[in-house]
């Protein structure tokens, strides 16, 4: 079943949503990422032309984030002091964004995290313009099962897919879709041609890249399924009270490794680079049989020295395949 | 909550060496050998550290002051409060160990999940064969738990093997790393292709040891190593354990040689290269 919405009414729709939940829409404002909507003003900012540079994952997965607190020598399991049903509602999923949650679903299984994720509403939208970078069409996704509610945007309106019972009670009052259904994939002009690369570990072309990595962990930053996590302490004044919180970590810092006494077991560029890589293609698949990448090209898009893994592994591939063929002859 | 720690009572302090403390915790969680804790101190931080006793009334913990947490840790003394959550990660694999005969190995602080296990063997010695210890340390000033040690020496073969010992000193112990000293020895142990190895220590102690073992005819899956890496959150989830793709906190810390083997070389020749 398929809802319809005018175009010209997104807004309208968008403010009847965030009466009731707090509401989370892609917007441009300096770069391009997802904002908690706060008033009328932030709709001017909406951003649905293509993919947001930023991923959603703060949302679900906050930079820094409160574990429990202590006084003295008692600890305070933290509870979630504002009790309220509110939902929050991310608005202008792409196919790739929907999945990182998927992704993500596997690896955190703390509460903290189930309840955010138990309270989250996901709308999608259909990909119109997929960059250079995007490959998401290569990471074996599927848009089916990973929704509430789904918008495919047509020429004057949006035809709604619904996913869920919570999705179906958002677009209850709009107009039903008596025509054929529509679906649409997004088209890609970069793909991963094989994954298949576990033997490639130790492949000469990887040094390439590393030479050229700076280790800005940006990569792991911009990545949607990037959950890795630090524990630290942080006190107030008096040294006894504080709290234990979580931050995000990237494995492309050198600390990320370190152990007391001061050994950093993946120390090199090229070691820590090939973890990133490894991880998201070959690691993660292992273990839940599918891919951690989801194919957003941020980590492309954000590289400042333009480190390209898809083409490396392509042309690891593809020169595999001519000495082979060389071989045969 | 999988992140809230408990609280624990210091029964007693005892200072090893300037470096190293044993911290015996009030504690009736009994983890089985190989398993390890997060400890924490409130306001500092969190370490994994593994039990280096088999009991159900305390809980023992050597403490070596090497970073930010165990620096502070080994600053408190007795009836102060430590906070600990666990046990984690899986074992040593004692089940299918009936009847085997041991070779168990450990060097320096590694003695601690070492140190569960024999007192484990100790309360079910009739599950196993032959036991044979070897304990690798510095010099005679860093052999820690010296006590123990000696008494297990009149049950098991013990066998301690020092880096660094002048001539003047005169002692049983043997002078050079364990694996040199089991090229110079055999190990005597009935049916050695048959037994099976447990060891915990420096990575490239073990790597010696292990293929000098392999020179006895034992093979790698006989081997277990017991691994340290970097385990923040202990379940799975923080991704900072990670040897390529096993977690070192939840499929570990103990895991077999010819599992490990291949992750670690791959790791190895990419730390290689441009630092």
């Amino acid at each position: 079943m398929q809802k319809i919405l005018s175009k010209d009414k997104l807004k309208e729709f968008l403010l009847d949503l965030a009466r009731h939940s707090y509401l989370i829409i892609p917007v441009r404002d300096k770069i391009t990422k997802f904002k908690l909507f706060e008033d009328e003003k932030d709709l001017d900012k909406l951003y649905l032309k293509d993919i947001t540079l930023a991923p959603p994952k703060q949302f679900i997965l906050p930079e820094n984030e409160e574990l429990f607190e202590f006084r003295g020598k008692s600890v305070k399991a933290f509870r979630n002091k504002k009790k309220n049903k509110r939902k929050t509602i991310i608005f202008g999923l792409r196919k790739c964004d929907l999945n990182s949650f998927l992704v993500l679903d596997k690896v955190m299984y703390d509460m903290n995290y189930r309840k955010r994720r138990e309270n989250l509403i996901l709308i999608g939208l259909h990909c119109e313009n997929p960059d250079k970078y995007c490959f998401c069409n290569s990471m074996e996704l599927d848009t089916e099962g990973t929704y509430d509610l789904f918008f495919y945007p047509d020429k004057n309106n949006y035809y709604i897919s619904v996913g869920s019972k919570k999705g179906k009670r958002i677009v209850r009052n709009l107009k039903e879709n008596k025509g054929r259904e529509i679906k649409k994939e997004p088209i890609n002009f970069k793909t991963l041609k094989n994954k298949d690369i576990e033997k490639d570990y130790g492949d000469k072309i990887w040094k390439r890249d590393a030479d050229k990595c700076l280790s800005c962990a940006a990569c792991t930053a911009y990545c949607p399924t990037c959950n890795c996590f630090d524990i630290k302490d942080t006190t107030e004044i008096n040294l006894k009270d504080g709290k234990r919180i979580r931050n995000s970590a990237s494995c492309q810092l050198k600390g990320f490794s370190q152990v007391a006494g001061g050994k950093i077991f993946r120390d090199t560029r090229l070691a820590k680079l090939k973890h990133f890589i490894y991880h998201k293609i070959v690691y993660y698949k292992r273990l839940h049989n599918k891919y951690m990448c989801v194919g957003c090209g941020r980590c492309l898009r954000v590289c400042p020295t333009r480190i390209d893994w898809v083409d490396t592994i392509n042309l690891i591939k593809n020169t595999k395949k001519r000495k082979n063929k060389e071989g045969k002859k | 909550m999988p992140f809230t720690p408990k609280k624990h009572r210091i029964l007693s302090v005892k200072t090893i060496n300037p470096e190293v403390k044993l911290f015996r915790v009030k504690s009736s969680m009994n983890p089985l050998p190989g398993k390890f804790f997060e400890v924490s101190i409130l306001g500092v931080g969190e370490c994994p550290l593994a039990s280096c006793s088999y009991s159900k009334k305390y809980l023992d913990l050597l403490v070596k002051n090497a970073g930010g947490v165990t620096s502070k840790l080994s600053e408190l003394g007795k009836n102060d409060i430590l906070f600990i959550r666990g046990p984690y990660g899986k074992g040593f694999p004692l089940e299918n160990l009936k009847g085997k005969n041991l070779i168990l190995v450990a060097g320096g602080t590694g003695i601690a999940p070492i140190t569960c296990l024999i007192e484990y063997i100790e309360k079910n010695r009739k599950d196993f064969g032959e036991v044979l210890i070897y304990f690798g340390f510095k010099n005679e000033e860093y052999i820690l738990l010296k006590e123990r040690i000696d008494k297990w020496s009149e049950e098991f073969k013990v066998t301690i093997c020092l880096d660094n010992k002048t001539k003047k000193e005169k002692n049983n112990y043997k002078k050079g790393f364990v694996h040199e000293i089991m090229k110079s020895e055999k190990p005597s142990v009935k049916n050695l292709k048959d037994a099976f190895a447990f060891m915990c220590g420096p990575e490239i102690m073990m790597q010696a040891v292990s293929s000098e073992l392999n020179k006895f005819g034992i093979k790698n899956n006989h081997i277990y190593w017991s691994m340290e890496r970097r385990m923040e959150c202990a379940f799975g989830s923080c991704g900072r354990c990670m040897i390529q793709d096993v977690y070192v906190c939840k499929d570990g810390p103990v895991f077999r040689y010819d599992i490990i083997k291949p992750k670690l070389e791959n790791e190895e020749k990419s730390n290689k290269y441009g630092k």
